[in-house]
């Protein structure tokens, strides 16, 4: 099981010079190419549109209203459990009266951006929030919006996510077009 | 002027300039091996990190020096001096320029091998004193490899003093003032190779570099030591180093000779120095380490015969050349 | 209490004597947090008693408490090297209990980005590899960063994919949950141009390496006997000879849709694993090449965007998916009882198993090899400890 050990014939050693000046060869050859080294905080290396950056809360185009109507969705679907809402019934339509979200915890799944309705929550494309205590992770309603007027969106919103994944209804209209006798899929459709 | 002073001043000045090199030197090294894997080395302290090394002592200096309860507390104090102290003593014999070095000592080379053999001992102390078993199977390794290593290293720089004909090291760099002696056709080539390949093993470094073998011994025989202790290890590692680069450069490369004004003669000798050892940092970061046995295997079976049978062919192109003088 | 006397390590040197070494959890080689409690006589390993455990999380218990919606992103953090495949053995263990028909684009998307995972994944196996044979302050490092600079490309394509690089979420029960955006098709196209050139430079490097050959052939042989014996799985199965590949013996996904060969080798050792898994590359590029040629057009996932945590709900039933990882197979036994959440849910993680072939192969050889050896095994402790 031991390995060979170095032979020392003519050929072999031949075999072992070019082997050695090729790799340095290689190293060499790199030494002249750019490093690949981005000056970061100078330079920031560009992000992409569906960079999953800090968690926000937008406000309507519209009307300038808060966009989150406090249904809870995303509470109920995070992983982690970071996000609690209490909702807040309106006449015309409800709020959110308290929306904590525990930055420290999130797994930044981007799952709670999917669910909401109203596409209220969503992530933007920085993650810069250094602190040097837990607690200021710990965000309430008025740091999400805060978040959300300072750091630019990223693409994906709720309703656009929803609708990549085939719209409801040209999915079920296929279904019914191939399967007109077929029983129905198991699970809700 | 008292005849006592140049003997305390000259070595005053030696030690300080090789120690200041030797913290820059590392440096060096970092922005070579850095460019190499495509990024760039230290970058922030200072322009381009050249305060680097200074942050880098400062550091090592306020750092708590931790000894293990259960180590040999003499022997493991004591091993960074032991160690640090012939790797500084090597410097002694080299002449800068003609007539400009420590101790210009009639059989400097002799002197030379034999103080830097006895790092091995400071090493071996180190690995015992640290009450580790890391450490104490990395000093087994340096014993074994260091000796197997030291023999090759001696023979393939008795090349160049056969071609000289002399010990004493000005004699040899005088000796070149026409032909450097890694030129001279074949003889001159192989020892060179062999001289370079047996500093990588003396010295420790990769692809020989079993002994510290990061990744299963992390760190090896200095495991246990902090701060300031550890500096004195790395300083000497590094003078090593930069000593045999000096060394090589002088005994193939034609120390001060080039062209230009007389005054220049230390420069080159320093360029010539720091080309050696970017060569051996070259080949440091392109090869990963074979293991210790193939490591003595490759010096006893291949290195050793061969720098022996260098040394007989010498020996026979200067009698038949140089007609048995000298 | 007096403290206990002051252990000195007492090393009668008469040949016979055997030294028990921790290459403990905190090693820079251990390939995360891994204790192999090693017994040594000199330079030789004469036993191996590994320890795991020190990453575990709780995954199967947690997967209970989670619904088949949130589960997948939670999934990626079992292999966060190959984040993707855990995720892909969960959803379909949950299809095929639910009979749930994915979109053949969704089919084709999973294939595309299990492949371009299975690159990346090799990439940082070849530079962690590199590295622990080569030193991190030595040749080994200047191919891990050859390695991650390339693996950063194809973090790159994933993070504009997905948004995220590492742990992505992107699969779900019924399809997948993003779609390529414009341009993407392109760049993915270049990268892996780059990175099929780029592998050649790397095999030149090494192969060739009389001191690469050296640590690695005739080390760490693993017989085909033993292989089929203990249950490993992966490159390091087909390194022994075996010609097993789950995307060629058992097809999900459409993987029958593509031509790729499934690359063996008969040695056994270290080297062998090591060209299966440069074969690999090669043969996954392809398979990407394919995929990007012949991508259908269509939803990607049948069933509509997650409106509800609870929308995915399974009938009763149980059912083992399994998938080729970069590690070998990766298996999820799913136990659904009619409800959102899953009843019980186990994983099989490839690491996990390949592990056991370790007491097999390591004694016998010097300290030196242990890490070599456990570099071509490449585990990942998060699918060890779960």
């Amino acid at each position: 099981m031991a390995a060979p050990e170095a032979r020392s014939n003519g050929t072999e050693v031949g075999a072992i010079v070019k082997a050695v000046l090729t790799a340095m060869r290689v190293t060499f050859l790199n030494l002249f190419r750019k490093p690949v080294t981005v000056h970061y905080p100078d330079v920031e290396r560009k992000y992409p549109d569906r960079y999953r950056g800090l968690l926000a809360l937008v406000y309507e185009k519209d009307t300038g209203e808060e966009a989150c109507i406090g249904c809870r969705l995303c509470e109920f679907v995070c992983p982690p459990a970071v996000i609690k809402v209490e909702m807040l019934k309106s006449e015309k339509r409800n709020y959110a009266k308290t929306f904590t979200l525990e930055l420290y915890a999130c797994e930044f799944c981007e799952l709670c951006v999917q669910v909401c309705p109203t596409d209220a929550i969503v992530m933007t494309r920085s993650f810069d929030m250094p602190t040097t205590d837990r607690r200021e992770m710990l965000l309430d309603k008025d740091r999400l919006h805060a978040l959300g007027l300072q750091h630019q969106p990223s693409w994906a919103t709720g309703n656009l996510l929803r609708d990549m994944q085939g719209p409801p209804k040209l999915a079920r209209a296929e279904a019914h077009a191939k399967k007109e006798e077929a029983p129905k899929p198991g699970g809700a459709a | 002027m008292p005849a006592w002073i140049i003997p305390v001043i000259a070595p005053f000045i030696v030690l300080n300039v090789v120690v200041g090199l030797v913290t820059y030197v590392t440096l060096l090294e970092r922005k070579f091996a850095a460019r190499m894997q495509s990024r760039i080395g230290p970058y922030r302290v200072g322009p381009h990190g050249l305060l680097q090394p200074i942050a880098d002592a400062l550091k090592l200096m306020m750092k708590e020096d931790v000894v293990p309860t259960a180590a040999d507390r003499g022997v493991f104090n004591l091993a960074p001096i032991v160690f640090l102290i012939p790797c500084m003593l090597i410097f002694a014999t080299i002449p800068f320029a003609p007539g400009l070095g420590v101790a210009d000592l009639n059989i400097g080379i002799l002197f030379f091998m034999a103080v830097s053999s006895m790092e091995i001992v400071g090493l071996f102390m180190a690995g015992w004193g640290s009450n580790n078993k890391y450490a104490l199977l990395s000093a087994m390794r340096a014993v074994n490899q260091i000796i197997a290593y030291d023999l090759p290293f001696i023979f393939s720089a008795l090349v160049p003093v056969m071609l000289a004909g002399s010990l004493k090291m000005s004699d040899i760099a005088a000796a070149q003032s026409g032909l450097w002696f890694v030129f001279y056709p074949v003889i001159g080539q192989l020892a060179f190779i062999a001289f370079v390949i047996s500093t990588l093993a003396a010295e420790n470094r990769v692809p020989f570099d079993i002994l510290e073998a990061e990744s299963e011994l992390v760190a090896g025989f200095r495991v246990e030591y902090s701060g300031m202790k550890f500096a004195l290890i790395q300083l000497g590692e590094y003078a090593h180093v930069i000593g045999t680069s000096f060394l090589g450069a002088l005994l193939f490369l034609g120390a001060w000779s080039g062209p230009g004004p007389e005054w220049m003669g230390p420069i080159w000798f320093l360029l010539k120095a720091m080309l050696l050892f970017l060569l051996v940092t070259w080949v440091r970061w392109s090869f990963v380490r074979i293991r210790v046995d193939q490591i003595l295997a490759l010096s006893w079976k291949l290195l050793l015969p061969s720098t022996l049978a260098l040394l007989v062919a010498t020996a026979i192109v200067v009698v038949w050349r140089y007609g048995g003088g000298a | 209490m007096a403290p206990p006397p002051l252990a000195r390590v007492e090393l009668d040197y008469s040949g016979g004597e055997r030294l028990t070494m921790n290459m403990g959890p905190q090693h820079p080689s251990a390939h995360g947090v891994f204790r192999a409690i090693l017994t040594l006589e000199g330079e030789t390993v004469v036993g191996v008693d590994a320890v795991i455990g020190y990453l575990h999380r709780c995954h199967e218990k947690l997967a209970e408490t989670l619904t088949y919606a949130q589960y997948p992103s939670i999934a990626s953090k079992t292999d966060y090297v190959a984040a993707m495949t855990s995720e892909f053995a969960y959803v379909l263990a949950a299809e095929e209990i639910g009979k749930i028909e994915v979109p053949r684009r969704a089919q084709y998307l999973r294939v595309l980005t299990a492949e371009l995972q299975r690159v990346a994944s090799h990439l940082l196996w070849l530079g962690t590899w590199c590295m622990d044979m080569g030193g991190a302050l030595g040749g080994g490092a200047t191919i891990f960063l050859y390695c991650i600079r390339e693996r950063e490309l194809i973090l790159d394509l994933f993070e504009s994919l997905v948004g995220a690089r590492l742990l992505y979420g992107f699969y779900q029960v019924g399809g997948v949950r993003y779609d390529i955006p414009s341009g993407w098709a392109d760049s993915c196209r270049t990268t892996i141009d780059l990175i099929d050139q780029r592998i050649g430079e790397y095999e030149g490097l090494l192969e060739q390496n009389p001191f690469f050959l050296a640590r690695a052939q005739g080390v760490g042989v693993i017989s085909r006997a033993l292989a089929e014996d203990v249950g490993i799985a992966g490159p390091l199965l087909r390194g022994s000879g075996v010609n097993f590949d789950l995307r060629r013996a058992a097809a999900y996904s459409s993987y029958q849709d593509f031509q790729f060969t499934v690359p063996t080798e008969i040695a056994g050792d270290c080297f062998a694993r090591y060209r299966v898994r440069m074969a690999e590359f090669r043969e996954s590029i392809r398979i990407v090449r394919q995929v990007l040629d012949g991508l259908p057009e269509g939803p990607i996932s049948s069933r509509p965007g997650l409106k509800s945590v609870a929308q995915i709900r399974i009938p009763k039933g149980e059912a083992y998916a399994r998938v080729e990882g970069p590690r070998g197979e990766v298996g999820c036994y799913l136990i659904a009882d009619g409800s959102a959440k899953p009843y019980r849910m186990k994983w099989r993680g490839a690491s996990f198993s390949n592990l056991a072939v370790l007491p097999h192969i390591i004694p016998g050889h010097k300290v030196a090899d242990v890490v070599a050896i456990m570099g071509s095994v490449d585990p990942v402790f998060g699918e060890v400890d779960r």
